[in-house]
């Protein structure tokens, strides 16, 4: 029925100078990957000659690799800039609406204090001006924000950060090229907390200008508060740092998009849950320890000089289970990162 | 091979065994179903060797009202001196010096020496009751009016009023009447009941009912359907809505078993734990009976919940998060403020509902027993456990006795379920699948 | 149809005629857009029995038409009928219907034998029959020593065909294979393509898809062409050859200088008329398309023609085909 099988070919029909045949549309439109060893046989049988297509002479490279800065910022610009412009990573529809809303929302005291400039409400200003327990407040307040707002954020974005490219083998891009897989995973853990500190620490030191703006507050005011606002800034990258490197362990360990956002939360919420109920019936305060958030807030509250609410134990205690939990989860993230395949896993 | 009928009705029951079968053996093989259950089960445990150990360590008894100290040194108790007549504060006066002379009484004969004789008898909002054990009110120097320091003309009583406008009954003691309860046993009572109520309603209801669908069952029809293996289910004489219900039986088969067997550890550890003259705590067990109950219903209605989140938007799982924080917020609501109407809107209130019902069949008397705690110094052990108590226990809020409330909270999670279900169904039916 | 040298004897061809009255299969102007992309444009057919080669390049719509079959899209203008019943929220024809999907994802942690009764007790089976069932459609692809390894240990070939095996388990009357022989070795090709043939000698209406021509052909003679999401041509391949051939193609070119173009046009062997629609444009007649592409270009640079566009007016499917089958007689 097929006369024209390719053995019947004559050399040279895969010359430059032959006309193009519908049997090559054929095999061009329509041939499948298992034709392929009747071609290759034929083109081993032909004698090489001027413009054959599978002449080669291999040139090994000599140009100069780029500085290794250039290529992490290649892969931090793709994480960033997907928030905002397409032709990057595309963060889903709910992602970067969730970061709007949090951010206009996180924005909620410096909106109050600017109102309370222009009213000249003294009132509204002893509720919202900046003050130690309100610099407390905005990172390390547990309703809304640490409830509502930043973990999820966090579980947002740490959801399909490095999961995506297990399940879909796209670390491969990554891995064929020089980029060494520290930088891989350094570059999307800062992409991460960058993204997070727009959120918390823009917004922290957003809040800290409008009272200065607002009020006209003076030098003297800002070297008075101004390492208030520090310890408080320290307190949000601790924050940051800890939510994201516990959710981008997860995420290294699974192969689901939702699954290690989930988990965050869960570790997050569930751990406080525990600790409260322990606490409630018990009167020991011994399970905050495992609570990450309980954690950074008993450090926060001591660098920041607010009143403490964990009296039963120092905050040493929580600041070394605040470096335990990073460091396990830090050692987790390393571990699963260099034994990741270069392929679909 | 016969004839077959051109319906899907045939064999359900068939269909039903394999697609649940297949389901759990699914479940089984993967990693994160076991990941999920160990830290499911290794959190709740913290919370019950915690309990073990506060219940090991026990709790000691307070000398409430003083009277086993000796202030004036010369070696007998106030509360014996007071007995005897004779003057605590002055040494020279004690009771060795009587005729016939008194031994001194050891102290602990005077720690807790008063205990609660308070009962609540019929239904007149005015109740005389207690009765002053240790005597330091009859013998009490003084008028008639002090003796009666809750004006009911009974001297040396406990009075309990009940307030007009809310029901709630008020202590008002006469001087030194049951003033110095056995707080070791009331403390455990307190805190064992405390823990029963709160490790179920918010370890066991709020975070395994909740998380474990939450990881569990998001997946059932969304996973397949990404995954591209749902064509083998769909491919079928099988209805899609029954293949949703049967991914979901399957997933319950997997949870249910899951709380039945930590319900029973837990109910029998802190049977024999837990305070009391026998060696377990068997009345207990019908409030257990009620957590793991209503940890399954709340499973199965969150399961339907969220599979149904999955089936209708790729991104379906992420309205979960703001609605495990909703349900979160009702709990709080539902121990704080149990009659609250909000409450009807949620999964969890009447899933603690159950839970509530149980806990007033099986302990009636917790309205008094509350009060007398509360009626206690503030700050002392009696009352802070009886705080706890307070804030773990609820009447059921829909205002019913024990069993109606927990059948029409059983009856409307089930409704809720069957709701979720038929529109997780018709979602999923309307679905077109790549 | 060439030879196997598995089968015995020859395989039958037969003129086939649809059974109109309650075909197996019934498309009727059927279409499916997505937004302004049509993936399929009024097709209309009806199939019932023996093998059918849907046949069609990347794209041309045949996976769209067979999960609208199976009732996983909805037609967005159209009736389909699956043994007279529309498969839309309606899941009753499948009792009477095996498919065997695309994807490659299976459960590798179940065994073929489990993977196959499991699925057939979806059918209203029970679990003894299910086993018995299994082993018979387990040895009828070929994976009876097989049967109890995990199908994450299968090769490509393997795999097929107990995805294959899992849809005749219900015995079923219709057969829909997409793709099936995608990726697989040549060994594991000619069972598959085996057990295929006999399915259709045995009576079934079976559909098979694919964008080789080749394998369509050692397997059946009936065909359907798709392209662009439209049908082109539906019957048996040699008839559908010969009517093209009976057809004269036209090319197209628009040049500068048309006239003088055809001059040297009209010296090629195959061309059978010329004729100019305008000025600029030059219509050749021939009715062999590829003989004809053949030698153009040659005779436009030797001449050195300035030549704006080249075009085949008629349907695609006469250059499809021309260029499948013929090869220009190169």
């Amino acid at each position: 029925m097929t006369e024209e099988l390719p053995e019947d070919l004559e050399p040279g029909e895969y010359g430059a100078e032959a006309p193009v045949t519908g049997q090559g549309r054929m095999e061009a439109a329509w041939g499948s990957s298992e034709g392929d060893e009747d071609l290759s046989d034929t083109q081993v049988a032909q004698p090489t000659s001027t413009g054959h297509v599978f002449e080669q002479v291999y040139k090994p490279w000599q140009g100069e690799l780029n500085p290794r800065w250039m290529r992490n910022w290649a892969i931090l610009r793709h994480h960033l800039l997907g928030i905002f412009k397409k032709g990057h990573r595309p963060w889903g529809m709910p992602t970067r609406l969730f970061i709007l809303v949090v951010f206009l929302a996180s924005l909620s005291d410096a909106a109050l204090t600017l109102l309370s400039g222009l009213l000249g409400e003294a009132s509204l200003h002893q509720l919202w001006g900046v003050s130690r327990d309100n610099l407390y407040g905005h990172v390390l307040g547990f309703f809304p924000r640490n409830v509502l707002y930043y973990p999820i954020i966090a579980a947002l974005l740490v959801g399909s950060v490095i999961s995506e490219d297990r399940q879909h083998g796209t670390s491969a891009l990554y891995f064929s090229r020089p980029i060494t897989r520290f930088d891989y995973v350094g570059m999307k853990f800062l992409s991460v907390a960058l993204i997070q500190s727009i959120v918390v620490l823009l917004t922290l030191t957003l809040y800290y200008l409008a009272e200065i703006i607002s009020l006209g507050r003076g030098w003297a005011w800002i070297l008075d508060t101004f390492p208030l606002f520090l310890a408080a800034f320290l307190s949000g990258v601790l924050l940051i740092f800890t939510y994201t490197s516990i959710g981008l362990a997860l995420s290294s360990v699974s192969k689901g998009k939702f699954f290690p956002g989930i988990g965050l939360l869960a570790i997050v919420l569930g751990t406080k849950v525990l600790a409260v109920l322990v606490s409630t019936l018990f009167d020991r305060e011994i399970l905050y320890l495992l609570s990450p958030y309980d954690c950074m807030a008993h450090v926060g509250q001591t660098i920041i000089g607010t009143q403490p609410t964990y009296d039963q134990y120092s905050w040493t205690w929580s600041l070394a289970s605040l470096v335990a939990m990073n460091a396990f989860a830090l050692y987790t993230l390393s571990a699963r990162v260099s034994s990741m395949e270069v392929t679909r896993e | 091979m016969q004839a077959k009928p051109n319906t899907i009705y045939r064999s359900l029951d068939r269909k039903a065994a394999a697609l649940t079968e297949f389901t759990m053996r699914q479940y089984r093989t993967k990693v994160s179903t076991w990941v999920v259950l160990g830290v499911g089960l290794v959190a709740i445990s913290l919370v019950m060797l915690i309990y073990i150990d506060v219940m090991a360590t026990g709790f000691e008894s307070v000398d409430n009202d003083g009277d086993s100290y000796d202030f004036d040194n010369d070696g007998y108790p106030n509360g014996q001196e007071l007995k005897l007549g004779t003057d605590p504060y002055m040494a020279d006066s004690h009771p060795g010096l009587l005729d016939p002379p008194v031994e001194p009484e050891p102290a602990s004969n005077y720690i807790d020496e008063d205990g609660f004789d308070i009962s609540l008898q019929g239904t007149s909002n005015l109740q005389s009751t207690g009765f002053d054990d240790d005597g330091d009110c009859y013998n009490y120097d003084g008028t008639s009016s002090r003796k009666d320091g809750n004006n009911n003309n009974i001297e040396c009583d406990v009075l309990l009023v009940q307030n007009r406008y809310t029901g709630e009954w008020e202590i008002v003691y006469d001087l030194n009447v049951d003033e110095d309860p056995d707080d070791a046993a009331y403390v455990a009572e307190a805190t064992h009941m405390a823990f029963v109520l709160g490790i179920g309603k918010m370890g066991f209801v709020l975070l395994l009912g909740l998380f474990l669908p939450l990881f569990l069952a998001t997946g059932l029809i969304r996973d397949e359907m990404s995954a591209g293996t749902m064509h083998y289910m769909l491919a079928k004489p099988i209805a899609r809505t029954e293949v949703f219900l049967y991914r979901i039986l399957g997933y319950l088969g997997i949870v249910w078993p899951y709380f039945i067997v930590l319900g029973v550890i837990f109910a029998t550890i802190s049977g024999f734990m837990g305070p009391g003259e026998g060696v377990f705590r068997f009345q207990d067990l019908g409030v257990w009976l009620a957590i793991v109950f209503a940890t399954m219903m709340a499973s199965f209605v969150y399961g339907m919940l969220f599979c149904t989140m999955g089936v209708m938007w790729r991104y379906g799982i992420v309205l979960a998060i703001p609605f495990a924080a909703w349900e979160l917020g009702m709990c709080l609501v539902s121990m704080g403020a149990p009659e609250a109407a909000i409450l009807r809107f949620s999964v969890i209130g009447w899933a603690l509902m159950i839970v509530d019902a149980a806990a007033v069949l099986v302990w009636p008397n917790m309205d008094l027993f509350l009060l007398k705690g509360n009626s206690m110094q503030d700050f002392s052990a009696i009352k802070s456990s009886a705080l706890a108590l307070d804030f773990f226990y609820s009447k059921p809020g829909i205002g019913s006795s024990g069993l109606v409330s927990s059948v029409i909270a059983t009856v409307v999670l089930l409704i809720q379920g069957a709701f979720l279900w038929f529109i997780g169904g018709a979602i999923f039916k309307g679905k077109e699948i790549e | 149809m060439m030879p196997d040298f598995d089968q015995d004897g020859k395989g039958e061809t037969k003129q086939w005629q649809p059974d109109l009255t309650v075909p197996a299969v019934l498309l009727e102007g059927v279409s499916k857009s997505y937004g302004r992309i049509f993936a399929l444009s009024n097709i209309t057919m009806a199939l019932n029995g023996g093998v059918t080669g849907v046949l069609g390049m990347n794209g041309a719509g045949k996976s769209t038409m067979f999960k609208l079959l199976m009732g996983k899209l909805k037609p967005s203008q159209g009736k389909i009928r699956l043994f007279g019943t529309d498969p839309w929220k309606n899941p009753a024809p499948y009792a009477r219907v095996g498919f065997v999907p695309e994807h490659e994802k299976m459960y590798d942690w179940m065994t073929a034998h489990q993977f196959v009764s499991t699925f057939a007790r979806l059918n209203g089976l029970t679990r003894a029959e299910a086993g018995v069932e299994a082993d018979r459609v387990l040895n009828f692809v070929g994976l009876a020593d097989v049967a109890h390894k995990k199908l994450g240990q299968y090769s490509k070939g393997m795999r097929q065909r107990a995805k294959i095996a899992h849809a005749l388990v219900n015995d079923p009357d219709l057969i829909i294979l997409d793709e099936p022989l995608q990726g697989c070795d040549p060994l594991a090709r000619t069972t598959i393509m085996n057990v295929i043939r006999e399915l259709g000698r045995m009576g079934r209406t079976v559909l098979v898809s694919s964008h080789i021509l080749q394998e369509i052909e050692r397997i059946t003679e009936q065909i359907i062409i798709l392209h662009n999401g439209r049908l082109l041509a539906l019957g048996n391949l040699h008839a559908i050859r010969e009517k093209l051939d009976q057809i004269p193609h036209r090319i197209t070119i628009e040049a500068d200088d048309a006239k003088a173009l055809a001059k040297d046009v009209i010296d090629m062997d195959g061309v059978q008329g010329i004729s100019f629609p305008d000025q600029k444009n030059l219509t050749i007649q021939t009715h062999n398309l590829g003989a004809i592409h053949a030698q153009l270009p040659k005779v436009i640079v030797d001449h050195a023609h300035t030549v704006h566009t080249i075009d085949n007016p008629d349907d695609d499917l006469a250059s499809i085909l021309g260029y499948l089958t013929s090869g220009g007689g190169v």
